[in-house]
């Protein structure tokens, strides 16, 4: 199953991430969600960027509204637009959820 | 003797509202002694991750179509607000003091007070009233 999940806060919600099968799963930064892709709390990358198998995404206008530019996004997030996000949910994902 | 009260502000911008309340708030108390007979001096304190609240560069306006929190932060600092910011919380997020917002560029003589959370604490008990967002 292609699973697009959509993370908004920047609270640890790892644990649910890490029970869902990271083959096919897609993880959408919005909103606070797009502190996971920048923020490097005690030095150390965002718990939920450590699964493998996983396409991540973070909205750039989030970022860019919260002060970050998207030169500071972590390598393994693609920075998408609404649009693409749009395209990416009706062509790429069979199933959607919100964490 | 004025009646103090502290924001603390312990959430991001922007998701939900609460953040910028609380500095809409703390802004209101400039006007509020005009009302209530009693002059108020209102602190704001951003502890856990509200830090992210003082992030220069926000492009709300652009994105979102709304005022910044960062213009609203500079509007107060411009009218000599205390505003703390939490050292440890800066720190855990690796948010270096370069990054912070200032309102020099609208003649502001204060910037936002980067302090230990420990004196965040003693304002805490130091002020009459305390409104948590």
């Amino acid at each position: 199953m292609r699973l697009g999940v959509f993370v908004s806060d920047c609270q640890k919600n790892d644990s649910m991430l890490e029970r869902l099968n990271g083959e096919g799963l897609g993880i959408f930064f919005v909103e606070n969600g797009v502190y996971h892709a920048v923020i490097h709390e005690n030095g150390r990358d965002s718990g939920v960027l450590q699964k493998k198998g996983v396409n991540y995404y973070a909205l750039a206008s989030d970022i860019q509204t919260r002060g970050f530019t998207t030169s500071e996004i972590d390598s393994r997030v693609n920075v998408v637009t609404y649009e693409d996000v749009v395209d990416l949910m009706m062509n790429d994902y069979e199933k959607l959820i919100w964490l | 003797m004025a009646k103090s009260i502290l924001f603390v502000i312990s959430r991001p911008p922007y998701k939900s509202e609460n953040p910028k309340l609380a500095i809409t708030h703390a802004m209101a108390c400039f006007v509020a002694d005009m009302h209530i007979d009693e002059e108020v001096e209102p602190v704001v304190a951003f502890v856990g991750d509200g830090v992210l609240n003082c992030i220069k560069n926000q492009r709300s306006q652009e994105f979102y179509g709304i005022i910044s929190t960062e213009q609203h932060i500079k509007n107060q600092l411009a009218s000599d607000m205390r505003m703390l910011v939490c050292k440890e919380d800066l720190y855990r997020l690796d948010i270096k003091p370069e990054r912070l917002i200032n309102a020099r560029d609208m003649g502001a003589d204060i910037d936002l007070n980067v302090v230990g959370f420990n004196e965040v604490q003693k304002e805490m008990e130091r002020c009459d009233q305390m409104m948590w967002f």
